[in-house]
């Protein structure tokens, strides 16, 4: 192996150096391209290079990758069974970045190697795991087994389909395969939404029918109505099929694109109905959204829903049992301080680039509503850093409160703290900033935006419109929405300390994440992830400093792939039920011997 | 020969010693003139010098030091409310516990009666504490940031907590 490692290098470094030199002619923007800019490019090469090479030596039968790379044996990452069985496997849904890092690549490079492979993947995906009722084999609970090329399932036997904010590359998907394409989207709708009610199922059965009349269906009223104060009334009749925002934005968005594509208006009206019920469920004094705009139906007995641990949805809203004390205001739709990564980033982003995408401009008045809001109302600094002050969307104030008993939010006696809240969160602020026409519409996320990225450590942008920045040049931040966050600021203003300060980024990212020829989350951790961002905003700063559209380039919109269900617990004897964020990247170069 | 040789290195080298020191200068009288001339450059200093004051503000004025701590007792919080020049206003959105001018009134109620879920438990003292959240506006010369302070607040001597809110 060792052998083979050595030879994987020489060889890309040879690619490296030889690409090197064409691309020295090839830049063509004002910025000069340096050393370290090369430097940055040939680690993503690199990366790519060894994704590729080890990904496809485990099993060369196929084109399909795992969704993660053993940085320490070039091997697959393997989901471990109950029973014991390890199966490498391939969620091509986990892998949409590093789609978009090869049609990325292969764009700032003018070589169409990087896309080719993409569209090699994605098309013999498309072409062998399509169910026949048009929904894919992929998700949170079903991927391919590298060593079989069957279809496996992580829940039982028949492990449903279920995208939770992974936002497909469709424009590579409807390139490679139209048919299967569209075929998906429509069918995402038949076995996800109920047409009726509004119900809105996370998890899809592959046994659902192809509906070729999907979208022809007559539209329905708002579920979402008003009470006598103008507040939303939450439907608690949803029987177990609860409309979580993540799952919802994956269909608004595959049915806008459908609507792009094909000229058909119907799905975009079903997708701009199904995000005006979030809307609609928002709180109006306060702005702020909602995970969900219904509560499940009590199904479950009196007996089963008297133990507080027992935290099946058929007992109900599991924050009004948890948090009880607090009133009719306490209930999963309203909370916010969880799944805020899904309402408050992944949604926006989503409805930006609907807008953006597809002309629905009020989605930006929604979004600078909802972040905004946000924002006016949790966001705090304690301590030098951004953090989140727990509340439910009405304002009520949840810090300091503990809880009298365990539920579905955690165990007795939890006391609710701040949260911290992410780099994520510059990019919806910026976007929507950058959407809004009116500058004065904009005062007040600017400043926002401003202080959160100051408190970063990034230094101050200043004023509005950024074209006076005083930026921290050396800052130590190695993120990669820190990244992409400066690098569109530079797009929108050309002022050069964006781009310094990306380059900073860059070069932090490249040092502090890019290990044994792979992008790694730190130096210690185990496995390479296919979908994490860094490779693709790296190379979104290198198409800028060539002088490259933006535009040209995938669009980075979520990474919230995984996978769910049945394993083996570490202890080697227990069965749990987890997900690949818990057990397959918590590793460290230390676990594996 | 020898000697005028290195005085000719000593020319050529005090030329362009003096070239990039004048080079220098013009810039820096152009950016000078520049910035007397116009007003962009002059106001943006000025932004960022006191965007900087601003922060200073709210990190050293003393307005965070209730962070983390109890207050129990009824009076003046003692709020900065200027700070180099920066004046500091409060917004309390509790003005039944902290007015907008920083007086405690320690309330004589629980923040939350606790029980379980079937209602039938009480959990005593379990969630007395009010948090209040007061919302902060520093302004220089028209310029403002804004920050928010959590105050956490026991209930007075002798307080009652008979208000359950779940049904």
């Amino acid at each position: 192996m060792i052998k083979k490692v050595c030879l994987s290098l020489f060889l890309t470094l040879v690619v490296i150096v030889g690409f090197s030199m064409t691309n020295m002619i090839q830049a063509s923007s004002n910025v000069i391209y340096n050393d370290e800019d090369y430097e940055r490019l040939h680690a993503v090469i690199n990366h790519v290079e060894n994704v590729l090479h080890y990904g496809h030596l485990y099993n060369p039968e196929t084109n399909l990758l795992p969704d993660a790379i053993n940085t320490l044996t070039g091997e697959p990452a393997k989901w471990e069974f109950p029973n014991r069985a390890k199966v490498p496997y391939s969620d091509l849904a986990n892998q949409q970045n590093f789609l978009r890092t090869l049609v990325a690549l292969s764009t700032v490079t003018g070589s169409d190697k990087y896309l080719n492979e993409a569209k090699s993947i994605i098309g013999e995906f498309m072409l062998n795991y399509q169910n026949i009722n048009g929904l894919m084999y992929w998700g949170g609970h079903r991927a391919i087994n590298l060593d079989t090329l069957e279809v496996q399932s992580t829940e039982a036997d028949n492990g449903p389909h279920e995208l939770k904010n992974m936002l497909p590359y469709y424009d590579l998907m409807l390139e490679v395969n139209e048919e299967a394409t569209l075929k998906f989207i429509r069918q995402l709708w038949t076995a996800h939404f109920d047409w009726n009610t509004a119900d809105l199922n996370r998890h899809g059965s592959y046994s659902t029918a192809f509906d070729s009349n999907v979208f022809g269906q007559e539209m329905i009223d708002d579920i979402i109505v008003m009470d006598e104060f103008g507040l939303p009334i939450i439907p608690d009749d949803s029987p177990g099929k609860l409309p979580f925002v993540n799952a919802a934005t994956d269909l608004a968005y595959a049915a806008f694109t459908l609507s792009a594509h094909t000229g058909d208006p119907a799905p975009k009206a079903w997708a701009e109905y199904l995000m005006r019920q979030y809307n609609l469920a928002s709180n109006p004094n306060t702005g702020m959204t909602v995970y969900q705009f219904k509560s499940t139906l009590v199904t479950k007995s009196p007996e089963e829903c008297a133990i507080p641990t027992y935290t099946n949805s058929g007992c109900g809203d599991r924050v009004a049992r948890q948090f009880r004390d607090f009133g009719p205001i306490a209930r999963e739709s309203n909370v916010q301080w969880k799944n805020t990564q899904a309402v408050y980033v992944d949604n926006i982003l989503m409805l930006l680039e609907a807008a953006d995408k597809y002309g629905i401009d009020y989605f930006v008045d929604w979004a600078k509503q909802y972040i905004e809001g946000y924002l006016d109302y949790t966001y705090i600094r304690i301590d030098g850093k951004n953090m989140i002050i727990p509340m439910f969307n009405d304002g009520t104030v949840v810090y300091g409160y503990i809880t009298p008993e365990a539920g579905y939010y955690g165990p007795s006696n939890m006391r609710i703290d701040y949260v911290e809240m992410p780099t994520t969160y510059l990019l919806p602020i910026l976007r929507t900033i950058l959407m809004i026409e009116e500058d004065e519409d904009k005062v007040k996320l600017w400043t926002y935006f401003r202080e959160i990225v100051d408190t970063f450590g990034l230094g101050d942008v200043g004023p509005l419109g950024g074209s006076a920045p005083n930026l921290n040049l050396d800052t130590s931040i190695d993120d990669p929405f820190a990244l992409m966050t400066m690098v569109e600021l530079y797009n929108a203003t050309q002022v050069d300390q964006y781009l310094e300060v990306a380059r900073t980024i860059g070069n932090n990212i490249v040092n502090e994440k890019f290990h044994r020829g792979f992008f790694v989350a730190s130096d210690i951790m185990l496995y390479s992830r296919l979908d994490q961002p860094e490779t693709l905003a790296l190379l979104t700063l290198d198409a800028v400093i060539r002088g490259i559209d933006v535009n040209e380039m995938p669009y980075y919109l979520a990474d919230s792939g995984y996978i769910h269900g049945y394993l083996l617990s570490d202890d080697g004897v227990t069965e749990d039920r987890s997900y690949t964020h818990r057990y397959i990247y918590t590793k460290t170069i230390y676990d594996w011997e | 020969m020898k000697k005028y040789l290195l005085l000719m290195l000593i020319a050529i080298v005090s030329f362009f010693i003096v070239s990039c020191d004048e080079a220098t200068m013009t810039t820096t009288a152009v950016t000078t003139s520049e910035s007397t001339s116009g007003t962009t450059t002059v106001s943006t200093l000025a932004e960022s010098d006191i965007y900087q004051l601003l922060i200073e503000a709210e990190e050293l004025s003393g307005m965070t030091r209730y962070d983390g701590l109890i207050i129990r007792e009824d009076g003046d919080l003692e709020l900065p409310t200027e700070y180099n020049g920066v004046t500091i206003t409060y917004s309390s959105r509790n003005e039944a516990i902290i007015s907008d001018s920083g007086i405690v009134t320690l309330p004589d109620t629980c923040w939350l009666e606790s029980r379980s879920q079937d209602a039938e438990e009480v959990f005593e003292n379990l969630n007395d504490n009010w948090p209040v959240v007061v919302d902060v506006l520093m302004e220089y010369m028209g310029q403002t940031r804004s920050a928010k302070l959590m105050f956490v607040i026991a209930p007075a001597a002798g307080f009652t907590c008979d208000k359950y809110l779940g049904d």
